[in-house]
């Protein structure tokens, strides 16, 4: 059944990863991402893997559940290096075939590009979807965001926003289902015939499905109102974001793991 | 901003000429309130009654200033609406709960949620722990408090309202149809909590119902009709004006139903008094005093012919199912039938597997265990939900209406939604015209609303032409799950007739209720679900009439026969088991007459 959508991947538990201010992560996150991007050569490439299967030990999660939450960008990966392969013409000619020609350079370079997606991929899982609640994220986000607001960026709304569209997903899920079921009775069919024809049945769930998400918009909106709802403006928190010694520890430890590889290429340049 | 302190006062709303109007989208002034004059005392709990569109709504939001009067003087809490100093310290001490519980939760986890309102005044942080375990502790949903709000239960989640509510410390509670989607045993769970937080925190209480029995919870009763107010006292002085509440398209308690129709066939109407409406106990005492006393006429039975006829269409067989994500079964050897011409209900409580059941009669979800066979007339055999082929078959033979089928409407116009079933049914572009207009007809739509947007309607008229676009592939059998929740009602009388209307055309139904008494009045025979097993299939009478499953599952007597049942001590020879008002009046008098010429 549709019900059973789970959404962002989160994997329940208690690790220090889980625990971790998500602010922490989502900094740690962007520090991470410069940094594969920075580094070139492989031994900085081999140590910011090796943190990243740090990273790993420390979520808990299973590999067989890691894994399988990169598996959606293989297919990426495969494409980038295969373009990789054939465009980039440097050094010594490894095979040569027709119009194709295979090069040392574009060899070690494809190999690079699909393996920092790898890691780029391996970071954003295990930082942000798999062990971060997508209510802390948006926490996070805004938290980090206030700076912004003097800027008359709407940081606090836009927070609410994501907060309130993540409560009624599973509300919405529920309801398409019911829907569906609804016009199946009245003799639809979403799963036979040409997919033209399966994309116009749709309209047969989508309008309703808007029309009840806009009544309940309306009347989410009163019902806030009703609870004195006026923007962020001296609201408080039920759980504010604190951080914590150990966030702070953990904070300097990762980045320095991400930032060592950095540092080592750079001085390998200079030389 | 703080949370400012509330004056001493008296009244907890004072409303002098208060209207209220406001333009809709097609520029035409509405006045929902119109010169209304009130004043509601601290601690007072008070029902509104009225038609859907009587205002009631809009009555309410003028309470906790979610609107502004449009002229007149408004005061809660002694404070004027107008002020704009006023506005948030009436505000946050006002609470509001809606019907639909869903779209009232904006937290993503019940803890989150009561703590949206405290948050919202500012409330600093021990502080507003502490308010939100009290306010979890005092509706008992303090183990939920981590728990997604997707994963409660109806009545849950209105306690979670309720619990929001409570954490910002209202003193003036507003209910707006806040139980008009509870099944009856959320439903009094609900009101043990109201009635608990009168006593306890003197809570003064504005309750916006269709519901006669909750109204007569309430120490005063206003009756709302465009806007204005017609009736205005104790429930037993509203209630007696019989014929007025009847007009105004409201019902009698079903006691008081009673007691009304014994006097119009005895001819005593001008005898009843007020006093004889303040409760069921006197309402009864009146009946008696009245077969005791008055000239009995003769009384000739209504006897309608059974319109039910031997054929079977519908049979279910030791059916059972069981969902991958749960350990128990759903449902699991459910066996009962169904003729033509003939109402079966299916009662049971919420999470009884009732949805479940009622998704394999047209194979929306096919049996894993036991059958569903329908009777084909044309092929003159039975077909059944097993083979794929004749699935889309009998999605014609069997129509399926699932609860607030008002959702499901998608077309530009009416006429256009109505004929979706019919075409897909492979119904011709005639046939279809012909089919769309019986059935409008047969709930009773104008046909001139045909070319308008389903969207503009009012809810009835929506769930009439929800109702229509199934009726209109003409099945012959329907399957309908509460048709007329959420109803004012009289548009749930006017539902319940096209019902009764159906079976008198020979449509086998099968009705989902929670309402006791029209499951038992309109039903041949009735389905008792009980966490997934079938307890009890046979005709009201064997039901009602002592049998044990009724106790052991806590389910609820009709009202009517409750009230025969004492009635009885004084009429010992009264056929206790009539589910009709006016079959239970006869039977009254009858067993009156015996009494008397006894003595």
């Amino acid at each position: 059944m549709l019900t059973d959508i789970s959404v962002g991947r989160y994997f329940h538990g208690n690790s220090v990863l889980h625990r971790l201010d998500p602010r922490v992560k989502v900094i740690l996150f962007i520090a991470y991402m410069i940094c594969v991007f920075m580094v070139t050569n492989p031994v900085s490439m081999l140590l910011i893997f090796a943190t990243t299967l740090f990273i790993a030990l420390l979520s808990r999660i299973k590999v067989s559940a890691i894994l399988r939450s990169v598996r959606p960008v293989l297919f990426l990966m495969i494409f980038i290096f295969v373009l990789n392969v054939l465009t980039i013409h440097e050094g010594e000619t490894l095979w040569s075939w027709w119009y194709i020609t295979i090069t040392q350079g574009g060899l070690t370079k494809a190999v690079l590009m699909a393996f920092r997606l790898f890691l780029l991929i391996m970071s954003t899982n295990l930082l942000l979807t798999l062990t971060t609640t997508p209510l802390k994220l948006s926490d996070a986000l805004e938290s980090m965001g206030k700076p912004l607001a003097y800027l008359h960026v709407p940081v606090h709304e836009m927070a609410m926003m994501m907060s309130i569209a993540l409560r009624f997903i599973p509300t919405l899920v529920e309801e398409t289902d019911k829907i569906m079921k609804a016009q199946v009775s009245r003799g639809a069919d979403y799963d036979t015939g040409s997919f033209l024809k399966r994309a116009k049945g749709y309209v047969t769930v989508l309008v309703p499905l808007f029309v009840s998400a806009f009544k309940r918009a309306e009347e989410l909106a009163v019902a806030m109102d009703a609870r004195c709802y006026r923007g962020g403006v001296g609201k408080t928190k039920l759980h504010p974001l604190k951080m914590h010694k150990s966030d702070v520890i953990w904070l300097l430890v990762l980045s320095f793991l991400a930032i060592a590889p950095v540092v080592l290429d750079l001085s390998m340049k200079i030389k | 901003m703080d949370e400012s302190k509330l004056p001493e006062y008296d009244l907890t709303a004072d409303a002098k000429q208060v209207s209220f109007r406001y333009t809709t989208i097609n520029d035409d002034e509405v006045t929902a309130v119109d010169s209304v004059s009130l004043s509601i005392n601290k601690g007072e709990y008070v029902a509104i009654l009225g038609r859907n569109g009587s205002g009631k709504s809009s009555l309410a939001k003028l309470f906790n200033v979610l609107e502004l009067p449009s002229s007149g003087k408004m005061k809660v809490f002694s404070l004027d609406t107008d002020d704009d100093e006023c506005f948030w310290t009436i505000r946050s001490h006002s609470g509001m709960v809606f019907q639909n519980p869903d779209n009232q939760i904006v937290g993503t986890t019940v803890e989150e949620d009561v703590a949206f309102g405290p948050e919202n005044l500012g409330v600093p942080l021990p502080m507003l722990k502490d308010r939100v375990e009290e306010a979890l502790r005092y509706v008992g949903l303090e183990e939920k408090a981590q728990k997604q709000p997707t994963e409660l239960s109806g009545g849950q989640k209105q306690k979670l309202a309720i619990a929001g509510v409570l954490a910002m410390s209202p003193e003036m509670l507003i209910l707006d149809e806040s139980t008009s989607m509870l099944d009856p045993k959320a439903r009094d769970e609900f009101l043990q909590l109201i009635e608990r937080l009168r006593k306890e925190k003197n809570m003064t209480v504005i309750h916006i119902t269709h519901d006669m029995h909750e109204a007569y919870l309430a120490d005063r009763i206003f009756v709302l009709s465009h806007g204005k107010i017609l009736l205005e006292g104790s429930p037993a002085h509203v209630f007696s004006q019989t014929e007025t509440i009847r007009n105004l398209g409201l019902e009698l308690p079903k006691w008081a139903e009673l007691l009304r129709k014994v006097a119009l066939l005895t001819g005593e109407t001008n005898s009843l008094t007020e006093d004889d409406f303040l409760s069921k106990d006197t309402a009864e005492a009146a009946i008696k005093r009245i077969l005791m006393t008055a000239q009995l006429p003769n009384t000739e039975d209504e006897e309608c012919a059974s319109t039910v006829e031997e054929r079977i269409t519908l049979r279910v067989t030791e059916l059972g199912h069981h969902y991958d994500h749960s350990d128990k079964a759903a449902i699991e050897n459910v066996n009962f039938e169904a003729r033509r011409g003939e109402v079966v209900a299916v009662i049971g409580h919420s999470g009884s597997g009732k949805t479940t059941l009622i998704s394999h009669l047209n194979g929306i979800i096919r049996p894993q265990t036991g059958r569903i066979e329908v009777w084909d007339s044309k092929s003159k055999e039975y077909i059944s939900t097993e083979s794929n082929a004749q699935v889309k078959a009998i999605r014609k033979h069997v129509g399926l209406l699932f609860q607030y089928p008002e959702h499901q409407l998608f077309e530009e116009t009416v006429e256009k939604d109505i004929s979706y079933g019919p075409l897909k049914m492979g119904y011709s572009e005639e046939e279809t015209k012909k089919l769309v207009k019986e059935a409008m007809a047969l709930v009773g739509l104008d046909s001139n609303i045909a070319t308008r947007s389903p969207f503009e309607l009012s809810g009835g008229q929506k769930r009439r032409v929800a109702f229509a676009g199934v009726l209109a592939m003409d099945p012959e059998i329907l399957v309908l799950d509460e048709p007329a929740a959420g109803l004012d009602p009289k548009g749930q009388r006017e539902i319940f007739g096209y019902i009764e209307s159906l079976k008198q055309k020979g449509k086998t139904i099968i009705l989902v209720s929670h309402n006791m008494d029209e499951a038992a009045k309109i039903a041949d025979r009735i389905v008792v679900l009980c966490k997934g097993k079938q307890r009890f299939f046979g005709t009201p009478k064997e039901l009602f009439g002592g049998n044990q499953v009724l106790s052991d599952m806590r389910l609820e007597k009709p009202i009517i026969l409750r009230t025969l049942d004492d009635l009885r001590e004084s009429f010992p020879t009264l056929d206790t088991c009539v589910f009709r008002i006016g079959k239970a009046a006869n039977a009254l008098i009858a067993a009156a007459k015996e009494v008397r010429s006894k003595c």
